[in-house]
């Protein structure tokens, strides 16, 4: 019998267990079975993935940047869901207020979620240094609510919306994901609209060690991207993990953060 | 405080009808998907805030379980569907039972309702009939039964079959051992076209069929069944045997056979412990799928306990979509039930 693929992710929510569950039985059907452990935070994960613990990790686009550093390139991604090539960070403020571009920000307060998240911290200070706005010249409020967990759970960025509705913060970095949770201002009239959108950068994706060969990595590629949206059996679980399509990764999407972990001197672990 | 659920939560409150979504996120991030969450909605802002957080779940795909007061609690997710793998013919309100009325020539030692020459007759009547079958038409219903007691003790009841055909396919269940002088006559003056009868018989041979039914009544019932042939109707037999006459089953189709009964019209159905029934199978709300059932009393979950307080539902026959919704909505309420408890209990 083919020994099972370990596959690491981190448990930043009870869904997590039926999704994982969920592939767990996908994959018992393939010729490339996998089981998984759960870990409560990122930084663990990564270390497992390195020391050997682990064939693939699911990480965060943070989690595969640390990788990268920590390996000196070597790991490999190997798929992403499609909703992770194209992911955003948004920054929202009170309806009516006015804002029209980054430079609006000047001398306001912005709401960062954790510390960890690229969507809601890391990614947004380098889009302000992008746009010429340094330290001095917006007042950050962090709130680090989830650290660890590299923003997955949202919590943070739903306290950096907090924040602006009970005027401690004039604006909010927020991930894509939450402010369509959030209905991207439309269910919420009066409440939020969104002044500015990044480009596009990589979010989540499966990472491999270089001792995972291709010839091994390769058919569970293939089985992970043969799952099908249309599929009934399959449906629920890319419901739950919020895609419709595996993909190959797109690594170029990770330049942006890249750039930002060297900019703002974030450790490569933790 | 927390209602239902394999897992709940309750989240911290916001100070605004806007902060109430927020939290709602955040509860529902942390419960498993089928777990409830509960918030507390603004003083001020309660009916606001209940606004958007019904138009955040209708978009989101989750549910509002209850509203109590200050707080709502929503399911994360949706309920599963509780008509997910019924037939579409086992929806409530598919097809609607009627009992014509409770009187009979017969007084077999199972009937589910009690009937007998002694029951009273509690006739639904032609009135109530004809609006019954308007309104099923109305509301989407397929096809009508009607059954009793023995239907054919009533003058009417060519009237009120043809009132029914009028508006819908119907079936009309009979012991068969009537088609002879005026009720042939009000046999012939149905509509064959629209019109199955179902005959009950519950043997290849007498002996089992007399023991519960009476003597002499099989040989009468096979006499029937030829004369509805004779008179251009699609007949259809249900057989009520318990469980440990199974072995007697190929025999009886063979013998039914015989009789010009097509095998999808050959129904056999389990005895149930109901009405002067001494055994039988336990049949109750939560175990049975329901079959919209109108007596002259109310309406009933299913035609096996229309004599039975236990499955009555409302008295309120008319209008009849309501009472058709009123069923659905307890099935669903059961289903859901049973979910949840399967959750409460994954490991029993």
């Amino acid at each position: 019998m083919t020994e099972p693929f370990l596959v690491g992710a981190v448990a930043y929510s009870p869904n997590v267990v039926p999704i994982w569950e969920g592939m767990r039985d996908y994959f018992a059907e393939t010729s490339t079975p996998i089981d998984f452990v759960l870990y409560s935070h990122y930084g663990r994960q990564v270390d497992a993935l390195i020391s050997g613990a682990l064939d693939l990790a699911w990480n965060t686009n943070l989690a595969w940047v640390r990788s990268v550093a920590q390996t000196d390139g070597a790991c490999r991604a190997l798929a992403s869901r499609d909703t992770d090539l194209t992911f955003t960070s948004v920054f929202v403020a009170r309806a009516g207020t006015g804002f029209s571009s980054l430079e609006s920000l000047r001398g306001r307060r912005l709401a960062l979620g954790s510390r960890d998240s690229a969507q809601a911290a890391i990614l947004p200070v380098h889009y302000l240094r992008e746009a010429g706005l340094g330290d001095r010249d917006v007042h950050l409020t962090r709130i680090d609510s989830d650290v660890g967990k590299h923003g997955d759970t949202g919590r943070s960025e739903l306290d950096a919306l907090r924040a602006v509705l009970d005027d401690r913060a004039d604006a909010a970095a927020i991930g894509i994901n939450t402010w369509q949770a959030i209905g991207r201002g439309e269910l919420l009239p009066g409440a939020f609209e969104s002044f500015w959108t990044s480009p596009d950068y990589s979010h989540c994706t499966f990472t491999a060690m270089p001792s995972l060969s291709t010839e091994k990595s390769d058919p569970w590629v293939a089985n992970l991207l043969a799952m099908d949206w249309e599929n009934p059996a399959h449906r629920p679980i890319m419901e739950m993990e919020g895609l419709q399509a595996w993909v190959p990764p797109n690594l170029e999407g990770y330049a942006s953060l890249t750039a930002a972990v060297r900019e703002q001197g974030l450790t490569p672990r933790w | 405080m927390v209602i239902g659920g394999p897992v709940a939560q309750r989240a911290t409150s916001a100070s605004s009808a806007y902060g109430v979504v927020l939290d709602l996120i955040e509860g529902l991030g942390r419960v498993p998907k089928g777990g409830t969450t509960t918030v507390d909605l603004p003083g001020a802002g309660h009916d606001r805030g209940l606004e958007l957080v019904g138009a955040w779940c209708a978009s989101n795909g989750h549910e509002i379980v209850s509203v109590d007061g200050p707080s709502v609690t929503v399911r994360h997710g949706r309920s599963p569907d509780p008509f997910a793998g019924l037939d579409p013919r086992q929806r409530p309100g598919f097809r609607v039972w009627v009992y014509t009325n409770f009187d009979c020539n017969l007084a077999c030692d199972y009937c589910c309702v009690r009937s007998s020459p002694k029951a009273e007759r509690r006739a639904i009547g032609a009135d109530r009939l004809h609006q019954i079958a308007r309104e099923a038409a109305e509301a989407d219903v397929h096809e009508l039964i009607l059954t009793g007691g023995e239907p054919f003790l009533l003058n009417d009841i060519d009237e009120l079959a043809n009132s029914c055909t009028a508006h819908l396919p119907t079936t009309l269940l009979t012991n068969g051992m009537l088609f002879r002088g005026g009720r042939l006559e009000r046999l012939r003056r149905m509509d064959a076209s629209r019109l199955t009868l179902q005959v009950s018989v519950d043997s290849a041979t007498a002996d089992i069929h007399d023991s519960h039914r009476g003597t002499g009544s099989w040989a009468k019932a096979i006499a029937g069944i030829r004369v509805a042939h004779e008179e251009g109707f699609r007949v259809k037999v249900a057989a009520t045997l318990p469980a440990d006459h199974k072995h007697e089953l190929e025999p009886f189709h063979e013998f039914l056979d015989t009789l010009g009964i097509a095998r999808d019209d050959q129904v056999i159905r389990a005895l149930a412990h109901r009405g002067v029934a001494e055994s039988g199978i336990e049949l109750t709300v939560e175990s049975l799928i329901p079959e919209v059932t109108i007596t002259a009393d109310g309406v009933y979950w299913h035609p096996v306990a229309a004599d039975h307080a236990d499955q009555f539902v409302t008295r309120d026959i008319f209008p009849l979509a309501d009472a058709i919704a009123e069923v659905t909505r307890r099935f669903v309420a059961h289903r859901r039930a049973a979910d949840q408890v399967a959750g409460w209990f994954p490991c029993a």
